[in-house]
Formats: structure tokens, sequence, C-alpha cells
């Protein structure tokens, strides 16, 4: 009985020393967060050839911003774009991929501040020589492809005729389309472009002209506690440079 | 006395057991389902966001029919001659038959679209020299094959356990009185054999028409694509999936409920 008193109270003084850390810097107490990514989507995340783990841009800032909030992250293949009302429905703590603000998600998901902000763009074959410009391309009425459920498509059924547009279910698939001719031409994310462009992958290069410019944000389930802290570190990791360290390292330097 | 007079026979069933025996005998299965795609039916008649995920994707069910129907007869023509080499008495075409259908069971069907669809069709119009978005090449075109090569396959062991079913006697006694063997096929083989093979066939049938969803993969424009696209505007992802399924089961339903009308019209009287 005696016993049990003092672990009970000493159970409470470790309580309340534990509350009082947390409130003084915004600690996540080792808590996991599981991040929904596709491991599909290069820069931003696929499977490394070498290692066979998971790597990108979404792996670094996330395991960085757990690194600031003491979290550990669990990243989690999801399917696109059901992953998005899964995260509103709290399955994940939260969904990286490159994903971009828009005011119809935000009706099922909460955001992030955005954390960095990408052009959309015409990816075509680099033997092309039928366009020099993205406004040549629509000018032509050539097929169009792209993935379900993305900002992509959606700004393709404003530039070109449904009939163009061929939506595969998976962003690689669509590239494979326009290598193999099904399609001329890929719309796509400019960052996201770079992981298919240059060094080691000749077969596309992306036309001039900027379609639509669209801020990227993490996406929570409405309410999530997650929030207030990560809209910090991100604040944090844009003034101290780490933000643009990483930008940098994967959408610049890093090649497929 | 030649003939009996059924009509002044005694009923058999006592009053009672009759409403019981139609009480148990009556289709619940059929009310049931008919329930279960009632509510979609309501809710689109009275609610716009269903509505417009009716109309949206509806537009799919042209491409529906022709990867269903087309691959259909594509599976027929093809799996009647692999079910015929198959069951041949030459070592070549038997084999052949053989690999073919090993071949195409031993792969996932999504495995095979995929393949077929975005590798194997590409990458023969890039040597052959076409163009990958001519008429020929179209998806929908390619989604019908990819199906119908893939059914040939199943069809071809339909057929065959059916042929086989037929018993050698009536074979013989065929030939016995001057029919060749194109006539015994086609006179006593046949239609005994198609007894046997129509229930296997209406099944396949049947699953096809959802394995057709599967062409989705492929970016065409059926039904499930369609339902992709509109959820992945709006994020109504329960409404657009209950308004697929709600397609689905009324279309396999109705041809269920047709092949079970011929089945039970050439049955052996």
């Amino acid at each position: 009985m005696k016993n049990a008193t003092r672990i009970f109270v000493l159970a409470l003084v470790l309580g309340l020393v534990a509350t009082a850390c947390s409130s003084a810097d915004e600690s996540l107490e080792g808590r996991t967060v599981t991040v929904a990514i596709e491991n599909l989507y290069p820069p931003f995340n696929f499977i490394d050839e070498v290692t066979g783990q998971g790597a990108g841009f979404d792996y670094d800032i996330w395991n960085e911003i757990c690194s600031r909030l003491d979290c550990k992250a669990e990243f989690v293949e999801a399917v696109w774009p059901d992953v998005i009302l899964e995260t509103g429905d709290g399955v994940y703590d939260t969904a990286a991929d490159g994903i971009s603000i828009t005011e119809e998600r935000k009706e099922v998901v909460a955001y992030s501040d955005s954390y960095m902000t990408t052009i959309q763009k015409i990816m075509v074959r680099s033997d092309e020589s039928r366009w020099a410009t993205a406004d040549e391309f629509f000018a032509s009425n050539s097929k169009l492809g792209t993935q379900v459920g993305t900002t992509n498509y959606e700004l393709a059924t404003t530039l070109t005729n449904e009939s163009n547009i061929d939506a595969f279910d998976l962003f690689p698939t669509a590239v494979l389309a326009l290598l193999s001719g099904d399609v001329d031409a890929v719309i796509i994310d400019d960052v996201a472009g770079q992981g298919y462009v240059g060094e080691g992958n000749e077969g596309t290069k992306l036309l001039e002209g900027d379609l639509q410019s669209d801020p990227l944000g993490f996406i929570y389930a409405k309410g999530s506690e997650l929030i207030d802290p990560v809209n910090e570190i991100i604040a944090d990791m844009k003034s101290d440079g780490t933000m643009d360290k990483l930008i940098k390292k994967w959408f610049i330097d890093f090649k497929a | 006395m030649t003939a009996i007079d059924t009509e002044h026979l005694p009923d058999p069933t006592p009053p009672g057991a009759k409403l019981s025996y139609d009480f148990a005998g009556f289709p619940w299965w059929l009310v049931g389902i008919l329930a279960t795609i009632a509510f979609p039916v309501y809710k689109l008649l009275t609610d716009e966001t269903w509505n417009d995920g009716f109309l949206f994707i509806k537009d799919g069910l042209t491409l529906t029919f022709i990867v269903t129907f087309a691959g259909f007869a594509i599976a027929m023509v093809l799996g009647l001659g692999v079910s015929l080499a198959r069951m041949s008495k030459r070592a070549v075409p038997r084999n052949i038959a053989m690999y073919y259908i090993e071949l195409i069971r031993g792969i996932p069907v999504l495995v095979t679209i995929i393949m077929f669809g975005l590798v194997i069709v590409p990458w023969f119009f890039s040597r052959a020299g076409i163009d990958p978005q001519s008429t020929i090449g179209s998806k929908a075109i390619r989604a019908s094959v990819a199906i119908g090569l893939i059914y040939a396959a199943f069809i071809a062991e339909v057929l065959r356990a059916g042929i086989e079913s037929v018993e050698k006697g009536q074979r013989e006694a065929g030939m016995s009185v001057g029919l060749n063997n194109r006539q015994v096929f086609r006179f006593i083989v046949w239609p005994q054999a198609i007894r046997n093979i129509m229930p296997a066939l209406g099944n396949d049938l049947i699953a096809l028409l959802k394995d057709s969803s599967l062409v989705s993969i492929l970016a065409v424009r059926e039904i499930t694509q369609m339902s992709r696209l509109w959820t992945g505007r709006n994020f109504q992802f329960f409404t657009g999936f209950m308004i697929l399924a709600a397609m689905y089961l009324t279309l396999t339903v109705g041809l269920s409920l047709l092949l079970q009308w011929y089945e039970r019209r050439i049955a052996t009287p």
C-alpha cells in the first residue's frame, strides 16, 4: 500500500514535469506520426533503386520536422487520389506527396502552410520538334496524358478537349504512355518533372511556358493537433535555410 | 387407356404445404438485390450530387459494353479454336493450346492487361511503324483484344469440358449411321454439349463484364474510369462508388436472369 502511494506520487510528479517541458517547446513527446506517400512520385517520394528503401523530399522534410518536434515519422504507402479523403477521415496523420492546395480539397482536409510552390509545365519526348512552347502544344489539339484526381488533370480539362486527355491511375504510367507515343505530352509539376528529365532520363524534356502555379501543403484531418506545431516548424525551416537546402537537394541537384 | 388424364388427378400437395412451398421458393434474393439497387436509384432521383455523378459516370457505359461484347466475341471465336486444338490428337496443336491456356491462367488478369496494353502493343507498334494514336491502336480496341485474349483461355476449357462430357457412345452411334466427323460434331455432339456449356459460359460472360473494370488502368473511359475521374475531382467517393456498384449489379443481375431464362429454354424437356 505504501509502495503504491509512492509510485502514484512519483508518477504525478513526472507527469507534471513532462507537461511543463512540452508546453515550453511544442513537443509531440515521441509519438508516431503516420505520413502517407505513394513511393511513385519522384523526387517527392520513390523507392531508391540502390537501397530498396523509400527516399525523397517528403522523407527528408518529415524526418526533419519530427526531429524538431520530437515525433517519429512512419511512412505509409497510399493510393492517389483516395489518400486525400482517407487523411480527412483520420486514416493517416498527414499526407505529403506534393499535394496542391485547392478550394475543393479544403472541404475534406485541413492544410498546412505552403512549404513550396510548383509550376505546371508540359513534358514531351526529347525528340519532339513540333512545338517549342506549351501554347503551341495546346493549339495543335494533340493527345495529353495526366493522372486521375490531380490539379494537372483539372488544369488539362480547361486547356484542351476532354477527348484529348488520357487520365492514368499512376503518374509513371502517363510517362510510359508518353514514351510509347500513346500520348504526345504529359502535364506535370515542374519540380516532379525534374525527376523525369535530364541525366539518365534522356527520353523526355519540358516545353517553355508556365501553365499555372500551385502552392503545395501537407494535409491533415480537420482539427488535427499537428497543424500549428508543424506550421511553426515550416516557418522556422524557411527562415533558417533548411527548406532551401532540401529543395536544392531534391529538385535541383537530384537526378533520378 | 393410353394417356393419363392429368386434369382429374387429385392434387398431390396438401393445402397448407402449397403456401409454404411458394414462400420458400420465392426469389427473396432478387428482392434483396432490387432493394440494394433501389437505394442509389432513389438517391440519384432526389439528390443533385448523386444525379450529377450518375450523368457523368453513365457516359462510360458505351465503352463497358464495347469491351464486354467485343471481348466476349473474340474470346468465343479464339476459345473455340483453342479448345479444338487442345483436344486434337496431334501433338503440335495440342501443346500450343495447352501452352496458351497455362500462360494466360498463370498470369493475373490485371498484369496481362497492363503488359498487353501498355508494353507489348506499343513495343510492336513502334517496330512495325504503326502510329499508336491511329484508330487501330485505340485504347478501346486494345482493351477489347486484351480481355478477349484472356477469356479465350478460360472459355476454351469450358468448351472442352462440355464437349468431352458428351458420351463416346453418342459419337459412335452417329458414325454408325454414316455421318462424317463434321456432321457428328454439328448434329450430335454440339447440341448436347451446349446444354452443359451454357451455365459455365454464362458465368464467364458475367465475370468478363466485371473484369472489364480492370481496363481502366489503360485510361479507357469505361464506367470504373469515369467514376475515378468524377470522385478524383470532388472527393464524393461514397456517392461515386455506390453509383458504380449499382450499375455493375444491375448489369450482372440482368445478364444472369437472361441467361437463366435461356438455360431453361434449351434444357432437356
